[in-house]
């Protein structure tokens, strides 16, 4: 009897320690990393932050996306904002579709900050940060160019105002554009 | 008299701002909820942490305090917003209740363990010899260890 807890509780404890080296496996090879260039952009469907519905990645497949990922309280952000407002107007004629993503935010100061800005173009809430986590995001703003198949064409960690940016981003929405 | 009426009448107006200013319930504080939200950018409680997104939610705590909501209410709104992942503890119901019920299962069952563990060595121990038990010694080495300590008395 004594024998048989015994080994009882070496398979229980056993059992434990299996347990926990397997979240531990998991929780590494679940790691979010940002999109290479020429990969599959990751789909996703998310709330617009002025309430209108939904946006859905997937529904705008055969258009060049920009991805604009920003916060309220992110001062590069509003350095940026007229930049994207101007290049959107500029290229949505031409088919390319500008997605703002407000990043960990609160919605009442988000909306405000579109409204401040005088920001035109599709903007929606990732309040959660899932959307933004399998972008590999981790400070804003960044700025994904995608082309017509959903993949990556650039990635731009930092505002595109930045002079090593400004010309990747343009050239980036350039080739998106024309492809 | 009517120096001393209008003397009651600016104090009532005084007081009349902060009376209707306060809440129906303690009001809950800063400090306490800094402790119990999360800042979403750095995953520290927001009184560890000093990033812009941690200052944003403490000026709407402090507004929400302000307007008299409880730490409950202001707590709720921030999971609306944000996702529970907001709150630093996570919520005593459903499938959560396990961060909650795990640790002091795994503390009861320890001393479970313990405790048999300890019955068990307790009960397999020799037990001592009795007065008037067998020494192990020969009849000719007790009676002479007999003599030496007689000797002594």
């Amino acid at each position: 009897m004594t024998g048989r807890l015994k080994v009882t509780a070496q398979l229980l404890a056993l059992a434990g320690v299996a347990g926990l080296l397997a979240l531990l496996v998991w929780k590494l090879t679940h790691q979010q990393h940002a999109p290479a260039v020429g990969a599959a952009a990751p789909v996703f469907t998310l709330h617009r932050l002025d309430g209108a519905g939904k946006v859905s990645l997937a529904s705008l497949r055969g258009r060049p996306v920009v991805l604009n990922f920003w916060a309220s309280w992110c001062e590069p952000c509003k350095s940026e904002a007229a930049v994207l407002e101007r290049d959107w107007t500029r290229y949505h004629g031409r088919g390319v579709v500008f997605l703002g993503i407000d990043y960990h935010d609160l919605a009442p100061d988000a909306r405000s900050f579109v409204r401040h800005h005088a920001l035109t173009f599709p903007m929606l809430e990732d309040g959660s940060g899932q959307v933004t986590g399998s972008y590999g995001i981790s400070q804003v703003p960044e700025t994904y160019v995608l082309s017509r198949q959903g993949r990556v064409v650039a990635h731009l960690s930092g505002p595109i105002t930045d002079p090593g940016f400004a010309g990747r981003f343009r050239s980036a929405l350039a080739r998106a554009a024309a492809a | 008299m009517i120096v001393r009426f209008l003397a009651v009448v600016a104090a009532a107006l005084v007081l009349a701002g902060p009376a209707a200013a306060a809440c129906a319930h303690p009001r809950t504080s800063l400090a306490y909820l800094e402790g119990q939200v999360m800042c979403p950018t750095c995953h520290t409680t927001l009184d560890q942490s000093d990033s812009a997104a941690a200052h944003q939610i403490e000026v709407f705590i402090s507004q929400k305090i302000a307007a008299c909501w409880t730490a409950q209410r202001i707590e709720s709104a921030l999971v609306e917003n944000y996702g529970p992942q907001i709150l630093a503890a996570p919520p005593h119901k459903g499938f959560d209740l396990l961060a909650w019920w795990l640790p002091i299962a795994g503390v009861l069952a320890g001393a479970l363990v313990l405790a048999v563990g300890v019955w068990r060595w307790s009960r397999r121990r020799e037990p001592e010899p009795e007065a008037g038990e067998e020494s192990g010694l020969d009849e000719e080495t007790e009676r002479r260890l007999d003599d030496l300590l007689a000797r002594f008395d």
